[in-house]
């Protein structure tokens, strides 16, 4: 199934339409992939009208990304569609001593763990969210958020029997 | 009644006070630990070993890449049967702990728990990079590194996985070490 | 999930040792009588850390230790971190490398399926049908041992090709394999279609329906025997996908019966697309001429950016997310395994159900819990 430019092209422009303030930097970056850059208090909108009105009915991953340089935390959402190939990535910018947005659980069901997933490794805290504690970690390394670029447990020097 | 159940401790019994044994003329009273020991001198261990070492059970629990190729040394065509190995899933019955593959800081607990459930004699063997030095993961903020430190361990097996054939080998090893007293699982002395 | 229990329930843990779960996890779960009432899914007791480490080494080191992130088929872990870094640097592979990449791929697919699908007969109790499917896996991992090195975690695939060609006396010996591998199938069909206590413990368990299973974001083969026909390898085609011709499996019922026979139809399709791979594939060299970096230098500089690529694993969508900043190491690398929405759908799916039929769901679903912890 091929998607052609118009299809990528409508998408952003009735995103632009829809949320002119909140929506900026909207580009096409190759065949199949699109990407901008959201406002953090207005995502839960945004996403149910991804949902509803432009069938992007599959969430494939949320995720953050520590950009230690700029100060900044930013949170990337994967938002496809079963119906066509098309991925579009969405961006939001949270300052990095007081990272927090809003939990898109009520739109899609399966943020669920995606999102503690993100708390315990990088420490963004999702408001709303229906049960925040750790997945992965054990619970004397929760509040460590290990996967900073300043986190100084790693590399850990402590095996021996190394050739 | 809930309550009453759950006030009750659980602990056991307080030993009785070791009272002074009363001499009684013509019986000898000892421990089974005694009994033990006494026997580890003598040839009747011998026959003891020839049996522990023929049929070694051993507990299946899979944790890494490495379970993989140990479910595959169970099953035809490297078949462990034939040695007297099966795997048993309860550590109560079993004599053999096999840690196959990295131990992280979420289940190091349960593994010591699991250890101490097993009865003696029993011995453990490592079986891949990861438990003998941390493997590929050994700078991870999660794993454990270092194991042969808490368990007294008698057989390494290297590889990244090792083959089947390779942790074959590694249970004969340990089938030579009980023969000739040289394992550290039963706890000689020396 | 509320650990208060009332008068006549009882909560139990399963797990992270247990007989019948392929892979440390724990699943708790309140019963009253046999029923399941609620559950609860903990997961970590596998976390390695990948993320991180990956962060730490260079791009050609990392190749290795993506293998060990799903290591029931690793080379479709190498295909996504690969094609990741291929798009960053603007490489293409040439025609040859990309027909032995869907052959070794492929391969790894029907001895993933034929080990899954093994161990969750094993789990019901069904013996027989553990025994047989492992010993035809041998001959298919002693292909891929000829080809790659290794029985598991391979490490075959480079940044514009592979690393070696295919030996000789590959063709023969494939169709060797595959006479064994098709007479099989058909025995064990035949078993599995006329076996009584088979079908009902099976046949209307754990039933899944079309709108659920999107909304709960499950890919993959438990998504394909709803009847939805994702599959990555028709939607967003990467290698030479959109020149072989091959069917995506879908069956309808949905329940742990339908699960099971669309992996097996997935593996008459796999062998059919490596005949196909066998015949059309071209003679020319494995690596392109005008590479960006020495194929034998340890160090290569990708240039800044962000790509996502999804491949299409035995048990689902696997995309990774790579963010490169210019240096010799990435940045970021987040992997996104199919079983981690896979393994939030359980509770809901186990739900009112006996406790006897909670593995035969799960063994059904074919988690790979060390994907999912990463």
């Amino acid at each position: 199934m091929k998607v052609d430019t118009m299809e990528a092209e409508k998408i952003i422009d009735s995103l632009n339409a829809k949320f002119p303030d909140t929506i900026s930097d909207s580009q096409i970056e190759s065949e199949k992939r699109i990407s901008a850059y959201a406002e953090a208090g207005s995502i839960v909108e945004i996403c149910r009208y991804l949902k509803d009105e432009l069938q992007f009915d599959h969430l494939s991953s949320e995720t953050a990304v520590d950009l230690i340089l700029k100060d900044e935390i930013e949170v990337v959402y994967h938002l496809s569609s079963f119906g066509q190939p098309l991925v579009l990535k969405l961006k939001a910018r949270l300052p990095r001593n007081n990272p927090e947005i809003e939990s898109i659980t009520s739109v899609y069901w399966d943020a669920n763990w995606y999102e503690r997933e993100a708390y315990e490794l990088f420490g963004v805290q999702y408001r709303n969210h229906p049960n925040l504690r750790n997945l992965v970690l054990p619970d004397e390394l929760l509040g460590d958020w290990p996967l900073r670029k300043d986190y100084e447990d790693f590399p850990q020097k402590t095996a021996k029997n190394l050739v | 009644m809930a309550e009453e159940l759950t006030s009750q401790s659980y602990e056991q019994p307080a030993p009785k006070e070791q009272a002074q044994e009363e001499s009684i003329p013509g019986v000898i009273t000892t421990t089974s630990r005694e009994i033990n020991e006494f026997l580890k001198k003598t040839k009747i261990q011998d026959i003891l070993n020839w049996g522990r070492k023929n049929s070694l059970w051993f507990m299946s629990q899979p944790m890494g890449c490495c379970g993989v190729e140990l479910i595959v040394a169970g099953v035809a065509p490297m078949d462990t049967d034939r040695f007297g190995i099966i795997p048993r899933n309860s550590p109560r019955q079993a004599d053999v702990m096999i840690i196959s593959g990295y131990v992280t800081r979420k289940y190091f607990p349960a593994l010591k728990r699991l250890w101490d459930q097993m009865p003696s004699p029993k011995w453990v063997f490592c079986v891949g990079d990861c438990s003998i030095s941390g493997g590929p993961f050994y700078e991870s903020y999660s794993t454990v590194q270092n194991i042969d430190e808490i368990f007294p361990i008698d057989v390494f097996v290297p590889g990244c996985p090792p083959r089947p054939e390779a942790i074959i080998q590694g249970f004969v090893e340990i089938q030579k070490k009980i023969e000739t007293k040289k394992d550290r699982g039963s706890g000689y002395e020396g | 999930m509320d650990t208060n229990i009332g008068p006549d329930e009882m909560l139990i843990h399963m797990g992270p040792h247990h007989i019948a779960q392929p892979g440390p996890f724990r699943l708790n779960v309140k019963l009253k009588g046999e029923t399941v009432q609620d559950s609860d899914v903990e997961m970590g007791f596998i976390h390695k850390g990948i993320e991180k480490i990956l962060e730490s080494k260079t791009y050609l080191q990392g190749i290795p230790v993506v293998d060990r992130a799903c290591y029931l088929a690793a080379l479709t872990n190498e295909e996504a971190f690969v094609g990741c870094v291929e798009k960053l640097a603007g490489i293409e592979p040439t025609e040859r490398s990309q027909y032995i990449r869907v052959i070794v791929e492929e391969l790894s697919r029907i001895q993933s399926h034929l080990l899954g699908y093994g161990e969750y007969t094993e789990f019901i109790g069904f013996m027989t049908m553990f025994f047989y499917p492992m010993t035809v896996r041998e001959k298919i991992l002693d292909l891929l041992e000829m080809t790659t090195g290794a029985r598991i975690t391979h490490s075959y695939l480079r940044f514009g090709g592979v690393r070696d060609d295919l030996p000789e006396g590959f063709e023969a010996k494939c169709k060797e394999a595959f006479a064994l591998l098709r007479r099989g199938l058909e025995e064990w069909g035949e078993l599995m279609k006329s076996d009584t206590i088979y079908r009902e413990r099976t046949v209307g368990v754990g039933v899944l329906t079309p709108d659920t299973a999107k909304e709960m974001g499950v890919t993959g083969p438990p998504l394909r025997a709803t009847g939805v026909d994702f599959d990555i390898r028709k939607d967003e085609p990467y290698l030479v996908y959109d020149d072989l011709d091959f069917k995506v499996c879908t069956e309808t019922a949905g329940d742990v019966y339908a699960r099971i026979w669309v992996r097996v139809a997935e593996i008459y399709e796999s062998m059919y697309i490596i005949e196909q791979a066998l015949d059309q594939m071209p003679s020319g060299p494995l690596f392109p001429e005008n590479l960006p970096y020495d194929r034998r230098a340890p160090v290569m500089r990708v240039p800044e950016g962000e790509v996502f690529h999804r491949v299409e694993d035995p048990r689902g969508e696997m995309g990774m997310y790579m963010v490169s900043d210019g240096s010799d190491k990435p940045y970021r690398v987040k992997i996104r395994g199919p079983v981690f929405p896979t393994m939030q759908a359980m509770p809901p799916l186990i739900k009112d159900s006996q406790l006897a039929d909670v593995v035969a769901i799960v063994g059904s679903l074919d988690p790979c819990v060390s994907e999912a912890d990463r």
